[in-house]
C-alpha cells in the first residue's frame, strides 16, 4: 500500500491518495492512479514502485519537465523516495509514504483551561474599567455627569474588543485558531499597563519632581504597545519568534523616533516645553522641600539655557533680514 | 488702548466713524468756539502733515498717521508707532509726507523715543512756519477743563480739527499721558493738540476701546526733550540698536521702581499675599461664588495689572506686569479633585506680547518644591518659573512665576507673577521677594 500526498507550496498537505496496487502512476491524464492538474506535468509523468531492495522508487516515464528532489535543481530519472523529502514534478510537490511509515508518539493533551482565561479576563476587565473610572473621578472638578464616565469607558471597551478581535481574526487566518480570549487577555493587560504607567508618571512628576516621567510618556506608551503586539504575534504561532521580535522592535524604534522628531519640531514652532505640570495632594510629596536659595540657583542656571537659545536663534534671524 | 495709526483696518470702520464725527460737530460746535477753531485751523496748513509709511518696492502706503513741524529747518514730531515699520525695517519701508497745504515730499527718520511713543523726522522744507510748545502745559500748570483743539488726518478723510478738553494726567499709568476728552480717530496719531493760542500741549497717541471721547496725548515736554536730544546729538546711527537700548533702560527703571517700593501684605483667606505699592497698577477682584452650576470649590482672585505695555511694533507690545492671587477652597471636592483644579489654575506660562517665532526664544521652565523659611507661617510651595528671552533685545526676558501653597489639602493659594521685558537679575530679585512674602496665618 502506498500513500501519495500532494503538498501545497507551503508544504502543507493538500490531498492524500491511497494506492493499493504495487505500482502507482501519476500524471495529468485520466489513466493515472493520482491525477495532478498541473499544466507543467506530463499526461503520464512518473510511476512509483518498490524495487528489489524494498525501497520506493519514483521513475520518470519520459516527461519533458522531469523529476526533482525538493530543494534541488538536478533532474533525475529515478529517485528514491524516503517519505520525508518531497519530490517536485512541474510545479507540484509530492510526498510518498508507505503504510509502515513511522509517526511521532502521541502527545499528552494539556489540561482543560477554558475557565481560567474567562475568570482572568473578567478580573482584568473590571480592574481596567475601575482604574479608568477612578481616574475620571479624581479629575472631576465640575458638575458630575454620568456621561463623563460612560463615554470614555464605552470607548475603552469597544477599542479593546476591536483590537482583540482583529488579532483573533489574524490568528484564525494564519494558525487556524482564533484564541479570542487569550488575545483579549493580552489587550486588557496592555490597557492596564498604559493606565498604570500614566498614573505612575503623574506621581513621579509631582512627588519626586521628575518631569521627564511625563515628558517621555509617549515612549513608554509605544513600548507597551510594542510588547502587546509581540505577545499577539506569539499567540498566532511560536515559530520564528526572533524575527517577530526584530520586526516589532524596528517598528517601535521608528515610531518613537518619528514622534520625538515631531515633538522637537513642535517645540521649535510653539516654543513651549512638552513637560506637563501636575499637582497632587500635598501629602504626596516624597522629596524634601528645597531651600529658596537652591531653587533660585536652578532658576539662575536656566538663564544660560535661554541665552544659548538666543545665540542660536540670532544668526538665522540676521540671515532672514 | 487703541493706537491711532491708520492701517488696513480702516475701511471696515469708515462708515460708522463718519457718522460719529458729523453728529459730534452738529451737537457741540458753539459759535464762539468754532470761530477760535477756524482761526487755529486757518494758520495750520503749512505746519500740519500727514505721514505715510510706504512699502518701498510698491511705492504705496501701508499705514498713515499725522505729524507737525516744530522748527523752521524742517524738523517734525510724530508718534513712534506711526514710523515703527521704518525704524525696524528701513529696507522694506520708507516715509513720505503730505502737508495740509498740499505739499509733499520725502521724510527721513532721525530719532525715536519708544517709551513715550515719539519720533523726530526731517522734511525737505526750509523756512516753513512751525508749531511751538505751550509753556504752561510743559510746567504742568494747565487747569482741567481748558479747551483744546486736536488736528490730524483721521482715516485719510482729509485734515480735520477737533475740539475737546484737557483733563490732566491719567491715573494708574506708568507712562505720563494727558487725558483729552475729544474724538481722536485712527490716522490722527502724531498730530498736535493745541490751546486756543495755537501752542502745542500734547501729541495725539491713543483712544480707549469702549470709551466715549476718551483720548490720550503724549505731554509736550517729552517731545521738547527729544528735540533737544536730536539737536545736540544728531540722528541716532542705528535705530534698531537704539530701540533695544531705550527699552532696556526704560524697563530697568520701571522694575527698579517696583523693587524699591516693595510689597505690602494683604490678607486673602488664611493667607497673606504680597501686593505691589506702585501707583500704576490697576487692581480688581473676581469670584466664582455666583457661578452656575454651583461651583465645587470657591475661587476668589485679586489681579493687579499694569497698563505699561509699550508699543514696539504693530505685532509686539511689551512690558506688562501682572500679579494675581487666587484663594481656592474646596466645597465638595476631595483632595485629588482639588489638586486637579489647582493644576489647571497654576499652569506656568509666559504671557505673550507678540508672535513667538518672530520675537522670542523658546520658553524654559523649572519646577520644584520650595520653602522660603522653616517658620510655621511660611507654607511650603510648589513653584514654577518659566522664562524666555527676546531675540532682538539684549538683556530682556519674559518671566512667569507661579506658586501653589502645599500646606493644606483642602485649600490653597495660587499666586502668579508675570513680568514682561525684565532683566533676569531683576526678575530673580522680584521673584524672591514675591515668594518670601507668601504667608499663612493658620
Amino acid at each position: 500500500m502506498i500513500w501519495i500526498e500532494v503538498l501545497s507550496r507551503h508544504r502543507e498537505l493538500a490531498t492524500r491518495v491511497r494506492v493499493t496496487a504495487s505500482e502507482a502512476r501519476i500524471g495529468r491524464g485520466y489513466d493515472n492512479d493520482v491525477i495532478v492538474d498541473d499544466p507543467y506535468v506530463a499526461p503520464n509523468h512518473l510511476r512509483i514502485f518498490r524495487d528489489d531492495a524494498g525501497q520506493l522508487i519514483a521513475e520518470d516515464l519520459g516527461s519533458v519537465n522531469g523529476i526533482f528532489l525538493d530543494g534541488s535543481d538536478k533532474r533525475s530519472a529515478r529517485v528514491v523516495v524516503d517519505g520525508e523529502h518531497p519530490i517536485r514534478i512541474g510545479q507540484t510537490l509530492l510526498r510518498v509514504r508507505s503504510a509502515d511509515h513511522a509517526v511521532a508518539p502521541e502527545r499528552i493533551a494539556p489540561p482543560e483551561a477554558r475557565l481560567v482565561p474567562g475568570v482572568l479576563v473578567a478580573a482584568l476587565g473590571i480592574t481596567v474599567l475601575g482604574l479608568y473610572a477612578l481616574t475620571v473621578w479624581l479629575a472631576q472638578t465640575a458638575e458630575v455627569r454620568a456621561s463623563d464616565y460612560l463615554t470614555p469607558l464605552l470607548w475603552i471597551i469597544v477599542a479593546v474588543i476591536l483590537w482583540a478581535g482583529l488579532w483573533a481574526l489574524l490568528s484564525r487566518v494564519f494558525s487556524g485558531r482564533s484564541h479570542f480570549m487569550r488575545n483579549l487577555l493580552i489587550a486588557l493587560g496592555g490597557t492596564l499597563a498604559l493606565a498604570a504607567y500614566n498614573e505612575i508618571a503623574r506621581v513621579l512628576a509631582f512627588s519626586f519632581t521628575a518631569p521627564s516621567a511625563t515628558a517621555y510618556q509617549y515612549a513608554a506608551a509605544w513600548t507597551i504597545v510594542a510588547v502587546i503586539c509581540f505577545l499577539h504575534l506569539r499567540q498566532i504561532g511560536h515559530t520564528r519568534l526572533w524575527l517577530k521580535g526584530v520586526i516589532v522592535a524596528t517598528v517601535l524604534a521608528t515610531a518613537i523616533a518619528a514622534q520625538t522628531l515631531q515633538r522637537s519640531e513642535a517645540f521649535s514652532i510653539v516654543g513651549r516645553q512638552g513637560t506637563v505640570h501636575v499637582l497632587l495632594p500635598p501629602s504626596f510629596r516624597a522629596v524634601p522641600v528645597r531651600e529658596e536659595a537652591a531653587f533660585f540657583r536652578a532658576v539662575g542656571d536656566l538663564k544660560d539655557k535661554i541665552d544659548a537659545d538666543r545665540k542660536d536663534a540670532k544668526p538665522a534671524e540676521a540671515g532672514g533680514r | 488702548m487703541l493706537r491711532l495709526a491708520g492701517g488696513a483696518l480702516l475701511r471696515a470702520t469708515e462708515f460708522l466713524v463718519a457718522i460719529v464725527v458729523c453728529g459730534f460737530a452738529a451737537a457741540w460746535a458753539g459759535p464762539a468756539q468754532s470761530a477760535t477753531a477756524e482761526g487755529i485751523y486757518a494758520s495750520a496748513p503749512p505746519r500740519l502733515l500727514q505721514i505715510r509709511t510706504l512699502v518701498a518696492d510698491a511705492g504705496r502706503q501701508t499705514s498713515i498717521g499725522s505729524g507737525f513741524l516744530v522748527s523752521s529747518d524742517g524738523l517734525a514730531i510724530t508718534n513712534y508707532h506711526v514710523v515703527s515699520q521704518v525704524a525696524l525695517e528701513p529696507k522694506t519701508y520708507r516715509l513720505e509726507y503730505i502737508g495740509a497745504d498740499g505739499s509733499r515730499g520725502e521724510v527721513s527718520l532721525l530719532d525715536v523715543d519708544v517709551p513715550n511713543d515719539l519720533a523726530v523726522v526731517r522734511l525737505d522744507k526750509k523756512d516753513a512756519p512751525f508749531f511751538q510748545f505751550d509753556r504752561a502745559a510743559m510746567d504742568g500748570a494747565m487747569p482741567k477743563g481748558e479747551r483744546l483743539y486736536s488736528m490730524g488726518d483721521p482715516l485719510d478723510l482729509g485734515f480735520t480739527i477737533v475740539e475737546g478738553t484737557y483733563n490732566g494726567l491719567v491715573d494708574h499709568s506708568y507712562t505720563d499721558r494727558v487725558h483729552f476728552s475729544g474724538a481722536l480717530n485712527p490716522g490722527m496719531s502724531g498730530g498736535p493738540t493745541v490751546t486756543a493760542e495755537g501752542r502745542v500741549v500734547g501729541i495725539n497717541v491713543a483712544t480707549r476701546n469702549g470709551g466715549q471721547l476718551v483720548s490720550f496725548l503724549v505731554p509736550a515736554r517729552f517731545a521738547d526733550a527729544l528735540l533737544t536730544r536730536v539737536r545736540n546729538r544728531g540722528p541716532a546711527p542705528d535705530l534698531r540698536a537704539e530701540i533695544g537700548r531705550q527699552l532696556a533702560a526704560s524697563q530697568a527703571e520701571l522694575y527698579k521702581s517696583f523693587l524699591d517700593q516693595g510689597f505690602r501684605s494683604v490678607a486673602l483667606g488664611p493667607y497673606r499675599t504680597p501686593e505691589s505699592t506702585v501707583s500704576w497698577l490697576n487692581c480688581w477682584a473676581r469670584t466664582n461664588a455666583d457661578a452656575t452650576p454651583k461651583p465645587r470649590a470657591s475661587i476668589n482672585t485679586t489681579t493687579c495689572t499694569s497698563d505699561a505695555g509699550l508699543f514696539v511694533a504693530s505685532d509686539l507690545n511689551i512690558g506688562n506686569v501682572q500679579i494675581s492671587h487666587s484663594f481656592v477652597k474646596t466645597i465638595d471636592l476631595n483632595q485629588f479633585q482639588l489638586a486637579t483644579l489647582l493644576t489647571q489654575l497654576s499652569q506656568g506660562r509666559v504671557v505673550g506680547g507678540g508672535q513667538y517665532r518672530k520675537w522670542y526664544t523658546p520658553e524654559h521652565c523649572h519646577e520644584d518644591f520650595v520653602a522660603t523659611a522653616a517658620a510655621s507661617d511660611r507654607p511650603p510651595l510648589r513653584a514654577t518659573w518659566c522664562a524666555r528671552a527676546y531675540r532682538e533685545f539684549d538683556g530682556l526676558y519674559d518671566v512667569a512665576l507661579v506658586a501653589v501653597t502645599q500646606d493644606d489639602g483642602s485649600e490653597a493659594l495660587v499666586s502668579r507673577l508675570n513680568l514682561q521685558a525684565i532683566g533676569y537679575d531683576d526678575a530673580m530679585a522680584l521673584g524672591k521677594r514675591f515668594l518670601e512674602a507668601l504667608q499663612v496665618t493658620r
